[in-house]
């Protein structure tokens, strides 16, 4: 099977099984939260993509109302993009992202993969995001006392910090 | 002797696990000479035999990626530099592919071929590293792992002469740049390079044989640190970690990147999982380093080495909204960078920039692998995990 | 009266002269282990860096003497002054040449070997009164590796004495004068007995590839973890002593001591001594170390059945008076 192949057996299967119509030349498609751990689940058990290789956290402020008018905004919100590879050849990385309210957990894949159980920790740590039903959720990065997200668009770079404790 | 589970939980509960037993609590680290810098592993020991570890990192957390989303994309290549230290060619190869990939920019076919050769060069370079520091580990800085150490580091002095002659730099070239390379080869580099490596292949014949003929090694290293292929790639573990347990992947192979879908790549794996598999494939990828690299050292190919017009200015790259990830096989497994373009500056930095590092996983299987283990095996595991701790906390 | 005068002279000397061949050992040692390994070792103090060491017991001599707080006050400052007594303590009957040694007992390598057992307590009390979970460590490797080892020593030591038949170390000199070195005649129990002693002398000096005590990969210091300055220069110097000793003894035992053509005796002693020190040099910076459960299987499974049966062989030679006849 070809990278190319691999890729429309992908697309094929986000638009038949998850009802992913639109999908952006191909890849980072946006997925529902609700479909996060099951489309995780089928790409592991059924088609092999056993290789977990990264999830990434993003935090993104409301966007401004431009227009005053109401359209083009959008609340402050998580994006949490996902990628599993398969093995061998054609090494195909299967990645998707996920849209989240601040408030709101995206469920764990540490039941499937176990290094999901310390990018996911990285993630919660840096950004904010929290995991439904990891078992360990605690900072990684920083100390277990730091106070704040630090890769938060609201967390300036030069906040004053006192490494002496 | 404890009996290793088939998976071990890394979330043991000590409060249950046996009244009966005196567990001491031992800090591995953070100021430990064998922890490849610094990293702090909290032993639970039955006598000498680990019963929990838990691994602690970020103590060299330096807001890498924080610091992407201020700096522009040519200021962060020197920045990226520092995370795989051992290997600074790879960092800067992994940002130039996102940047190239999400602007659609077509680099030159010399800087490809230079980008193959300084690759394997580095896997080189980064593999005697492993080695020597590897020697210290199970044989002290005073006594014959410290042998092993000058050796390999005098080979390494060698490759690192190479890159001198190229970027100027020993360590930390700053050599490519979004587009393709900054500082061009020359026919005296290619002379230069097919003696060095004349040289270091010999060598390494000679440390093949250390480890299999010499019965110290061989008790140190077979049977210790087993780590299951299947959990390896559940981890996200790959490169000579995951192959030495049987995985058969390799990025150059599998997904191939530069002109590596020219070259014949031979990946080696090993079944048994343990230290004495590692060091063996990674003694064969150096072999196979050499080898690709007398391959292409003669036929890089003339033209220009940047695929586009050279700016006046920090902010010349921008990179629109989007987001990609690109990665490559580094001497620790997938170094991958994940971009989301359309940050401050009208694009001219990052939003989110995220670096893959192998390392992070590779630090992350110490629960899994390490209960059932003496200490002295311990330090043995951890160093052929090879995990560089500034790619493990950036 | 004279033998307390005797005895104090004879002290003071082999104190002095062992120290200070001692301190040039550590000199000779780096200037081998860096040619071993592409490089020059000391160059710059003195000629070929010749007077480094007096330059680093200088600088350890100045260095601020630091206790940890929960550290066993008496024990922490007891245990290093120890080691070195005790090891100097056996250095009372090794011969260095016809009638030239300290005390000629009867029971010169019982004594030997006796007092070179008691250099455990020092090592092990030094890791107990650190008050450090590595040091801790190291001290009870120290001790399970110091008693394990010492059983064969004492076997693979007692082959001369049987083949000699005393214990009287000038005795076993003469004897080799007299007929052949005991590691060349009876071949095979004499040289795989100096092979095991050899070993065994390497695992009671916390050598390379026995240092687990020590390990510094693995437990920081070791025992030595919390120690500082001249404190650690006397345990760093006892376990130069104590090679340096076993393999005088080693020399004595086996090959012949002060026996030897042309030279004088003290030359021919001094020239095996060194020649053995160069051999636990050479081992020392090529392999790498142990594990403590091999080195304890290496020791039970091998090393003792083998030389019990060595005893037993070379009993059987005395009485059918293959030696001495």
């Amino acid at each position: 099977m070809t990278g190319h192949e691999a890729q429309e057996q992908f697309v094929a299967l986000l638009r038949e099984r998850f009802g992913v119509a639109e999908i952006p030349d191909g890849n980072y498609p946006l997925i529902d939260a609700r479909h996060h751990f099951e489309l995780a689940r089928v790409l592991k058990e059924e088609f092999d993509y056993r290789i977990y290789s990264f999830v990434v956290a993003s935090h993104h402020l409301a966007t401004a109302d431009a227009n005053n008018d109401g359209a083009d905004v959008e609340a402050a919100h998580y994006e949490v993009a996902t990628g599993v590879r398969c093995v061998g050849a054609p090494a195909h990385l299967a990645s998707w992202r996920v849209r989240i309210e601040l408030d709101r957990a995206i469920p764990t894949l540490f039941p499937l993969f176990a290094g999901a159980d310390w990018q996911e920790r990285e993630q919660y740590d840096l950004v904010g995001v929290r995991f439904d039903g990891h078992p360990d959720l605690r900072r990684l990065m920083m100390p277990e006392d730091w106070e704040g997200h630090p890769l938060r668009k609201d967390y300036a770079i030069d906040t004053a910090c006192s490494p002496w404790r | 002797m404890l009996t290793r589970a088939a998976r071990v939980d890394p979330h043991l509960d000590l409060e249950t696990y046996d009244p009966g037993a005196d567990l001491m609590a031992l800090n591995l680290g953070p100021q430990h000479p064998s922890t490849h810098g610094v990293f702090r592993i909290k032993l639970y020991l039955d006598g000498e035999i680990i019963v929990k570890a838990v691994p602690y990192a970020g103590y060299l957390h330096r807001g890498v990626e924080k610091l992407c989303e201020e700096l522009t994309f040519i200021q962060i290549i020197p920045v990226v530099d520092k995370n795989d230290y051992v290997s600074p060619m790879m960092n800067e190869q992994a940002i130039a592919m996102t940047c190239e990939a999400m602007l659609n920019i077509e680099v030159p076919r010399r800087a490809l071929y230079m980008r193959t050769i300084f690759a394997e060069l580095q896997r080189l370079a980064s593999h005697l590293l492993w080695l020597g520091t590897f020697g210290m580990d199970l044989g002290g800085a005073m006594g014959g792992g410290a042998s092993l150490f000058m050796h390999c580091f005098r080979e390494r002095e060698t490759i690192l002469a190479l890159f001198e002659e190229v970027t100027g730099c020993r360590f930390h070239y700053n050599t490519h740049a979004v587009g393709g390379n900054r500082h061009d080869i020359t026919s005296k580099f290619s002379r230069d390079t097919k003696t060095t490596i004349e040289v270091i292949e010999k060598r390494i014949e000679e440390y093949v044989q250390i480890f299999s003929s010499n019965r110290i090694y061989r008790d140190r290293t077979q049977g210790v640190g087993v780590l299951d292929g299947d959990l390896a790639v559940s981890l996200g573990i790959t490169g000579p970690l995951a192959r030495a347990s049987g995985v058969d992947h390799d990025l150059r192979r599998d997904a191939p990147y530069h002109i590596y879908g020219e070259l014949d790549v031979n990946v080696f794996t090993e079944s048994a999982g343990d230290c004495f598999a590692r060091t063996l494939v990674r003694l064969n990828e150096m072999r196979e380093s050499i080898r690709i690299v007398r391959e292409i050292i003669d036929s890089v190919p003339e033209g220009p080495i940047l695929g586009m017009r050279p700016g006046k200015s920090p902010t010349h790259i921008k990179i629109g909204a989007g987001q990609h990830y690109t990665c490559l096989e580094s001497p620790r497994g997938e170094l991958g960078t994940y971009i989301i373009g359309g940050g401050d500056n009208r694009g001219a930095s990052a939003y989110r920039l995220k670096i893959r590092s192998p390392s992070l996983h590779a630090a992350s299987c110490i629960p899994y692998v390490f209960p059932g283990h003496t200490v002295s095996d311990a330090i043995a595991i951890l160093g052929t995990l090879d995990p560089i701790m500034g790619e493990v906390d950036r | 009266m004279t033998s307390l005068l005797h005895g104090l002279i004879w002290g003071l000397v082999i104190a002095t002269v062992l120290l200070t061949v001692a301190v040039f050992s550590i000199w000779f040692e780096r200037k081998f282990a860096a040619r071993m390994q592409s490089r020059y070792g000391p160059t710059l103090v003195g000629p070929a860096g010749v007077l480094q060491l007096i330059a680093d017991a200088l600088k350890m001599l100045q260095k601020e003497d630091i206790i940890p707080q929960k550290a066993d006050p008496v024990l922490f400052r007891l245990a290093p002054p120890c080691t070195v007594i005790i090891t100097l303590a056996a250095a009372a009957v090794i011969p260095f040449d016809e009638n030239v040694l300290a005390a000629d007992l009867d029971i010169g390598v019982l004594f030997l070997l006796a007092v070179s057992g008691l250099i455990v307590f020092p090592v092990w009390i030094a890791g107990w009164a650190s008050n450090n979970k590595y040091a801790l460590l190291g001290a009870m490797r120290a001790v399970a590796q110091g008693i394990s080892y010492e059983i064969p020593l004492v076997l693979s030591a007692m082959v001369p004495v049987v083949l000699a038949q005393s214990m009287r170390l000038s005795d076993i000199v003469s004897v080799q004068a007299e007929t052949h070195w005991f590691a060349f005649w009876p071949l095979g129990p004499g040289l795989i007995a100096f092979l095991i002693f050899f070993i065994c002398s390497l695992a009671e000096a916390n050598r390379i590839p026995f240092d687990i005590p020590e390990a510094e990969s693995e437990l920081v210091g070791g025992v030595t973890t919390e120690y500082g300055g001249m404190r650690f220069g006397l345990l760093w110097i006892a376990e130069y002593l104590h090679t340096l000793i076993s393999s005088a003894v080693a020399a004595a035992i086996f090959f012949g001591g002060w026996d030897g053509p042309f030279a004088p005796g003290l030359h021919w002693m001094v020239l095996k001594t060194f020649a053995i020190f160069f051999m636990i040099f050479w081992i020392r910076w090529s392999l790498v170390r142990f594990r403590s459960d091999q080195l304890m299987a290496l020791c039970w499974t091998y090393l003792l059945p083998l030389s019990l049966l060595l005893v037993m062989v070379s009993a059987l030679f005395v009485h059918y008076r293959v030696v001495n006849a």
